[in-house]
């Protein structure tokens, strides 16, 4: 059987596409080769395949024979423009002679189409899929014949297939890339836990695998921990698409975080969502959320420009997933931020307890008040352990007068003390015990800040200021603007010479016992509200320490009273049995010495001899010397008469009790006292009242051998001349032989003592022209009363 | 002739204050301490009595409380070496004290006073 001419051609190219079709060139290749075949196939001098681009919105040219090369890839029309767009819509093939003349033809210069007169052209089919046109083209005019049309037409066939197997392949292909790239960008997420490093790899890689020309991201609230509000938002823009970032990202990520969805702008100028802010550019938009346990933690953007493709659904697909990864790893790399932040606040909460702990040592090493103060202010002015103000200012209140008095003021006096003494801190590595062990940090007693520390002095009332407030209200202050600052009086300005402090109170057992002012003069390093919780802390520990302090030296103060008592009763008990043995002479010598004076006396009245007178005369001159003698001694001894001076009885009877209070708790004797302050004071002798209300005490507690009570009491007299004191026990009271010689010298039921207790009370209530009285209360025990006669106002 | 008491455990002051009394015209009785004294005041009537405060056995004190229990009216001067408590005879209720003297102008002015 022989064969049409046109049917050899055709049999020809179809072998020859199929060929080309199993080489291992690209679509791109395959047909280039393609359309020169089928061109010197049916004998012409042109050729040319459009292909739909991937949004199948357009076609565009893919290979060419006799036009421009530069068209190839740029020349596009849209689906029913131009000859192209016009077959690969209607689907038919189309043949003309002359297509300049046909409307549907649209010229575009610089292709080289003017080169050609007529032309053919076939949709490339795959079933009813249109995959692009085919063009055969003339220099000649060329009517070209249906089995012309027919050959084009199966040609096109032919094509398709390979196309589609092309296009299957490398659809196959991509998606192993974005596989590819996926598990790349995944690896990519958890290398690190940087979250500016992780958005930049984000958007590096996202950008590089949609061949996109940038990528935004916003985070927006960071996850946050329990009752933590961060506010930090981070972005990441890349330059290049910076400026078109600011006409779109806003709209973009506010769609998309409300809709909580992934959306697509394909091209700007044709979207009704961003038309009324897109008319100068052309840009297609994928955005999509970071989505983390239902909440959008974030939104990323990419954006192709016009020299780039368009983004399709299959870019879509691929954020979405990039970006589900992403959110985790922005999660995770949050999470690890705020541990890292919460480790670094534990590191500093631990240093800090480290130096209160310190500090704690230090000041627990001492009751030393003035040693106290100094370590206080030493701790608040050292660096490194310390916390490291520049100055710092200690006052206490006096409660009694109500005053507020700078104690002690630590700090450097100059920038070059202040450098060499930190300097030296940072160098040794002391501890603050150490410091305060081995000397002062700064000089101290006459520095400067020392000077103004003791100038401040002021009555606690709230006009005073700041400081007075500080105490009144028990709160810290931090002054940032002295000069302006209506609190601040203006002397307190002049002598800190300081714009900027704070001041904190020192708060012990609930009562506000004084403050610390501390400033930052030499750094001008701003207080933080940290640096106050920080003080308030310290201060905190501090007046506990102050507190200790005053109270030890309280009970300092009270226990040398009671040594200096305990001294003065010794010696009035020496004086007291001086005056006994005194007594015992006296007796001794005097009733010789009268014996002796009164018979001389008697002999000189019957003598006389001028010699034995004379004699006589001797004899009692130098007895009436003795006499004088024993005399002047027992006045020395016993009757020194009262020192008066305006004191409380009350006082008096709260400094004799402590003396006897371990005795009467060992014996089990309970004090109840009843101080009436309405006795006021009295014109006494405090030593011999004392020495009185020790008799009557010591008398008391062993009127009770067996534990009781002891009462004391005091009060005005009814007709308020007296002030009465009762002094009870609730011992057997006194026996009815007793009552007569109570305040007998010589008179004692008493095992040890000199007995002389009741008669030397007795005599000095006397001598101060009051009086005492005993009773036997019907309860048993026995009641002594004194009276003291209150100074009458002139 | 008026009766005076004397009471000291000291004889020499016993001794010198009958001769110094006698002298003055009254009939004098000594005793050398309290029981005996008191014993004396049960046999006879005193006018007055000079009385020391610091004697062995009985004192003073309780020899004066016994003899003003006995009879409150008689007078008792209390003759003593101490002079620290002549301003409390009042409260041991005796009718004048005296320091004991070499110079026995005390003791005669103040029985001349009493007995008169």
């Amino acid at each position: 059987m022989t064969m049409e001419p046109v049917e050899r051609t055709e049999l020809s190219i179809l072998s020859e596409i199929g060929r080309i079709s199993t080489s291992a060139d690209d679509l791109h290749r395959k047909l280039q080769r393609i359309i020169e075949v089928v061109m010197r196939g049916i004998g012409k001098d042109g050729a040319s395949v459009f292909l739909l681009d991937r949004s199948g919105k357009n076609v565009i040219l893919e290979a060419a024979m006799g036009l421009n090369q530069e068209a190839v890839g740029k020349l596009t029309f849209p689906l029913g423009k131009g000859i192209a767009g016009w077959v690969a819509e209607q689907k038919v093939p189309l043949a003309l002679a002359d297509p300049y003349s046909d409307p549907r033809f649209q010229y575009v210069p610089e292709t080289g189409i003017e080169r050609f007169k007529s032309l053919v052209a076939a949709p490339i089919m795959d079933e009813d899929r249109c995959f692009g046109v085919i063009f055969v083209l003339s220099g000649q005019n060329w009517n070209a014949t249906s089995s012309e049309v027919t050959i084009l037409t199966t040609t096109a066939n032919q094509i398709s297939g390979v196309i589609r197997s092309t296009l299957l392949f490398q659809d196959i292909e991509d998606r192993l890339a974005r596989l590819a790239s996926i598990y790349e960008i995944s690896m990519a997420l958890t290398s690190t836990l940087d979250l500016n490093q992780l958005l930049s790899l984000i958007a590096r890689n996202t950008t590089s695998s949609l061949r996109a020309q940038g990528c935004t991201i916003h985070l927006l609230d960071l996850p946050a921990g329990d009752g933590e509000n961060r506010e930090l938002r981070l972005t990441f823009i890349d330059d290049a698409v910076r400026d078109i970032d600011t006409v779109f990202g806003e709209r973009m990520q506010t769609n998309t975080i409300r809709d909580k969805r992934p959306l697509l702008i394909a091209d700007t100028s044709q979207d009704a969502r961003v038309q009324d802010i897109s008319n100068q550019h052309r840009v297609s938009i994928l955005s999509v959320p970071l989505i983390f346990h239902d909440r959008v933690t974030g939104v990323i953007t990419l954006y192709s420009t016009e020299q780039g493709q368009p983004f399709i659904d299959d870019d879509l697909q691929f954020l979405t997933t990039i970006a589900s990864g992403a959110a985790v790893a922005v999660e995770n790399a949050a999470l690890f931020e705020r541990e890292e932040r919460m480790a670094g606040d534990a590191r500093v909460r631990a240093q800090e307890f480290s130096i209160l702990y310190d500090v704690g040592t230090a000041m627990s090493a001492t009751l030393n008040l003035d040693r106290l103060l100094r370590i206080i202010l030493t701790a608040a002015t050292m660096g490194g352990t310390g916390l490291g103000f520049n100055r710092a200012i200690l006052l206490l209140t006096n409660e009694r007068t109500n005053i507020l008095q700078g104690m002690m003021g630590v700090g450097p006096t100059s920038w070059d003390e202040a450098s060499r003494a930190w300097t030296e801190v940072a160098r040794k590595h002391k501890s603050l015990m150490e410091w305060i062990q081995t000397g002062e940090l700064f000089e101290s007693r006459d520095s400067e800040i020392n000077e103004v520390a003791r100038r401040i002095r002021m009555h606690m009332d709230p006009d005073e200021g700041v400081l007075a407030r500080t105490v009144l209200e028990k709160r810290s202050f931090n002054v940032l603007d002295a000069a302006s600052d209506p609190l601040v009086p203006k002397d307190l300005r002049d002598t800190l010479r300081v714009n900027s402090f704070a001041t904190v109170p020192l708060v012990a057992k609930g009562r506000a016992i004084g403050a610390i002012l501390v400033d930052n003069l030499f750094t001008r390093r701003p207080i933080t509200d940290h640096d106050i919780r920080f003080l308030t802390m310290f201060a905190h520990q501090a007046a506990l320490a102050i507190d200790n302090a005053v109270i030890h030296s309280n009970m300092e103060t009270m226990n040398r009273d009671i040594r200096v008592i305990h001294e003065q009763l010794a010696q009035s008990e020496k004086m007291a049995a001086l005056g006994t043995m005194m007594a015992e002479i006296t007796h001794e010598i005097r009733n010789p010495l009268v014996s002796i004076g009164g018979f001389t006396r008697r002999l000189a009245r019957k003598v006389t001899d001028p010699d034995a007178k004379k004699y006589i005369d001797i004899i009692l001159s130098e007895v009436g010397r003795l006499e004088g003698i024993i005399h002047d001694n027992l006045a020395y001894i016993k009757n020194v008469g009262p020192q008066f001076s305006r004191t409380s009885l009350n006082n008096i009877v709260e400094e004799v009790l402590p003396v006897y209070e371990d005795e009467l708790r060992q014996r089990g004797i309970n004090i109840e006292r009843d101080l009436s302050p309405e006795i006021g004071s009295l014109d006494m002798d405090p030593q011999q009242i004392k020495q009185a209300v020790v008799n009557l005490v010591a008398n008391a507690m062993e009127a009770m051998e067996n534990g009781g009570t002891l009462t004391v009491r005091t009060y005005p007299s009814a007709d308020s001349r007296d002030a009465v004191m009762e002094i009870g026990d609730t011992g057997p009271g006194i026996s009815p032989e007793s009552m007569h010689n109570l305040f007998n010298p010589y008179y004692t039921t008493k095992v040890r003592g000199t007995g002389l207790g009741l008669p030397i009370t007795h005599r000095i209530v006397k001598a101060h022209k009051g009086n005492i009285v005993f009773r036997n209360k019907e309860t048993g025990g026995a009641v002594f009363t004194l009276r003291l006669p209150v100074p009458q106002e002139k | 002739m008026k009766k005076i008491l004397v009471v000291d455990d000291e004889e020499n002051i016993c001794k010198l204050y009958r001769e110094e009394l006698e002298e003055m015209g009254y009939e004098v009785t000594t005793a050398l301490d309290g029981g005996s004294a008191i014993a004396a005041l049960e046999k006879a009537r005193y006018d007055l009595v000079t009385l020391d405060m610091r004697m062995k056995g009985m004192d003073g004190i309780e020899t004066l409380r016994k003899m003003k229990e006995r009879d409150a009216s008689l007078p008792v001067i209390i003759s003593s070496a101490y002079e620290e408590y002549k301003n409390d005879f009042g409260s041991w209720a005796s009718d004048a004290y005296i320091v004991k003297s070499a110079d026995t102008a005390a003791l005669r002015d103040t029985v001349k006073k009493i007995l008169g």
